[in-house]
């Protein structure tokens, strides 16, 4: 039987895994940048704020909600539906209305620091940030790893459901003569809060 | 959307195809400028770490896939199977064709998208569908335009790579009814939204698998754009064409496999998207595809194991030997005339399609083995095509004066003074006939045919690589 990976060595040789004593919070949010997104650190209090105003930049008609915003999602859905915004909850809904919504709101099963990647799926489902052009992802300090090889050990346990996306900054392309586009087939644009603090929801 | 006309693995050679190739000035500058775009990111990425390690565990983990494959598939079926996919074997090109056509017939498949899949393209599937009056649309941007241009990729990644934004241009403006603005921007966000069309509306969605993990029953796969999730999200029922050999054991097998695989690919620390996809829609799930279904595809890989070319098994289909090969940079993909170009083309062609129709492709090569320096997963690439020559050497494909050459040539590189005397008269040869005007080189007897569309530049001094 082959050995199991050793992390120690992988952090030396991966560049998808944090150097010893490496701040996961400051390389998840420069790797997020690195890719082309954009990302703040609130306490967890602001992260309603935060997210309203995420979404409010983009001057939204429709915003698609996903579950797992958890009790975030009834606060942010009022704060939108007060300055007139039509609210729409992911899985109530039908795919003609998601597919009209200008910007999703997620949160995620995990994220990764050394690869500025956001984790979604699971139970919330596949689609909820699927088509919108602008996707805003609430990050949960805990939820965040700090490589690759971690998040895939944790996975398992952390229960999976039938799909994970692994995302890392605006979908692209460079097809035509290599010149980059952003938002080609997912969101144009990608927002991530984390929210720092180590209570759940 | 029927590619026309015959195969050209079989109705031309290598050289017409190259010659044909090299009229076209676009490839030449085109093909270099990109792949070392990705070369030079790839180096930046790993300035600080040491790829050569990380290129040696992911050999290890390749190696041991390949080696017990029978286990790990079986454990692969296994899970899947526990996840509620059905999976189906394929020995061969016809049969996967005939289970998908089967798939797609018993789900009511009117449309179907799909994700860039060199699997896909191995075994012929869009026409065999459309020959069913399916609709099949590729997403992937520039598989849609090989789709529209009745083309075929030229790059295991960067399908278009050969074309000019002025032809993408014309086929999409086709497509539009208009002509288009001349911007790479209000191009992508035509097809963007004629597809998004397509997404909507698909029966089926069909992808390749960048890896099956055999432990959790997952199919993994990567993108840039978003069309894999987009396939294997919205439609009813997705399908995964899976080559066997591209099995991992574990997940966490991906913490080394995807790093190899983007930076070797495109010097991404990670593509944009990777799905782990694990099943159908579960019970409390707000979506997904009712059904999964995952074709496991042989044709020709199993009999390779145990033999010479098990190691042409441990490709992950990266496409970096394409873009360090000195010959693929001048001819392009096209010229290798099947569906995998460059040096891994070069090996695999034979040894899928025949000696005969693919054996003269190891010799598109200057076994020069910068291939093998770049390969993520270390094949020896520069090995197996020599091997390939050799067996077609001795199973009398090769002209006889070839055969004679071969022998001697073997024979001289087998110790050292003979190899040292060798490259000895190879220089005092080479830059007494650069002396010679090319066109007098050309009519010695017997050497005109070898020397069509080769330089003689006086060789170098011996030494040098390995």
């Amino acid at each position: 039987m082959r050995p199991r990976i050793d992390p120690a060595r992988l952090a030396a040789i991966a560049p998808t895994e944090l150097r010893p004593g490496e701040d996961a919070v400051a390389r998840f949010v420069a790797e997020v940048e690195a890719v082309a997104g954009t990302a703040e650190v609130v306490a967890r209090g602001d992260a309603v704020d935060a997210a309203e105003r995420a979404v409010l930049a983009h001057r939204p008609l429709r915003v698609v909600l996903a579950a797992d915003l958890d009790a975030r999602r009834e606060a942010l859905a009022g704060r939108l539906e007060t300055v007139g915004v039509e609210v729409v909850h992911y899985e109530q809904a039908d795919r003609a209305t998601v597919a009209e919504a200008d910007v999703a709101v997620t949160g995620c099963v995990a994220a990764v620091a050394a690869t500025g990647s956001i984790v979604t799926g699971g139970a919330a489902g596949r689609g909820g940030a699927l088509i919108a052009p602008v996707h805003v992802c609430l990050v949960e300090r805990r939820r965040l790893f700090d490589g690759l090889l971690d998040v895939l050990r944790a996975l398992p346990a952390i229960g999976v459901g039938s799909a994970l996306s692994f995302q890392s900054g605006p979908s692209r392309t460079a097809d035509i003569e290599k010149t980059l586009i952003l938002g080609m087939h997912g969101p144009k644009a990608v927002h991530v809060v984390v929210v720092e603090g180590d209570a759940d929801s | 959307m029927n590619r026309p006309g015959p195969d050209p693995l079989t109705s031309s050679t290598f050289s017409q195809r190259a010659h044909e190739q090299l009229g076209k000035p676009f490839l030449r500058r085109a093909v270099p400028k990109a792949t070392d775009h990705a070369y030079n990111a790839l180096r930046d990425r790993f300035r600080d770490h040491d790829y050569d390690a990380l290129r040696e565990q992911g050999r290890r983990i390749r190696a041991d896939a390949v080696e017990h494959l029978d286990e790990h598939l079986a454990t692969l079926v296994a899970a899947l199977e526990r996840n509620g996919v059905s999976v189906h074997r394929a020995a061969d090109d016809a049969r996967a064709r005939e289970i998908i056509r089967g798939i797609v017939r018993d789900a009511g498949g009117r449309r179907v998208v799909k994700v860039k899949s060199m699997a896909s393209e191995e075994i012929g599937l869009n026409p065999a569908l459309e020959a069913d009056g399916v609709e099949v649309v590729e997403t992937d941007l520039g598989e849609y335009v090989v789709q529209l241009d009745h083309d075929r990729p030229s790059h295991i990644i960067a399908p278009i790579i050969h074309k000019t934004r002025g032809e993408v241009r014309d086929s999409l403006s086709r497509v539009a009814g208009r002509e288009l603005p001349d911007d790479a921007a209000a191009l992508t966000g035509f097809a963007r939204d004629t597809l998004r069309e397509a997404f909507l509306t698909a029966d089926v969605g069909i992808s390749g698998a960048n890896f099956g993990i055999a432990e959790t029953g997952t199919i993994c796969l990567v993108t840039n754009e978003g069309n894999g999730r987009m396939c294997t999200s919205l439609p009813r029922v997705h399908i995964s064409l899976m080559g066997i050999e591209r099995v991992l054991p574990r997940l966490e097998d991906l913490a080394v496999m995807l790093p190899l695989l983007t930076g070797a690919g495109t010097g991404q620390l990670i593509t944009t998207y990777v799905s782990l996809l694990s099943g159908p829609r579960r019970p409390g799930e707000p979506d997904g595809p009712r059904e999964m279904h995952v074709v496991l595809l042989d044709n020709g890989r199993s009999a390779l194991r145990g033999g010479a070319y098990q190691d042409v098994l441990h490709c992950i289909r990266c496409g970096a030997c394409q873009n360090v090969c000195p010959v693929y940079r001048q001819v392009g993909g096209h010229a290798y005339g099947w569906v995998y170009g460059g040096p891994i083309g070069a090996v695999l062609t034979p040894l899928f399609r025949g000696m005969d129709a693919g054996g003269e492709l190891p010799h598109a090569s200057t076994l020069c083995g910068a291939c093998d320096d770049v390969c993520p997963v270390k094949i020896p690439i520069h090995d197996l095509l020599h091997g390939l020559r050799s067996d077609r050497v001795r199973g009398d494909a090769a002209p006889r004066a070839e055969r004679v050459a071969s022998s001697l040539w073997s024979l001289a590189w087998s110790n050292p003074w003979t190899y040292r005397a060798s490259v000895t008269f190879a220089r005092v040869g080479t830059r007494a006939a650069a002396r010679v005007p090319s066109g007098l080189v050309r009519r010695v007897p017997g050497a005109a045919r070898w020397l069509d569309g080769r330089d003689l530049p006086g060789g170098p001094r011996p030494g040098g690589r390995r």
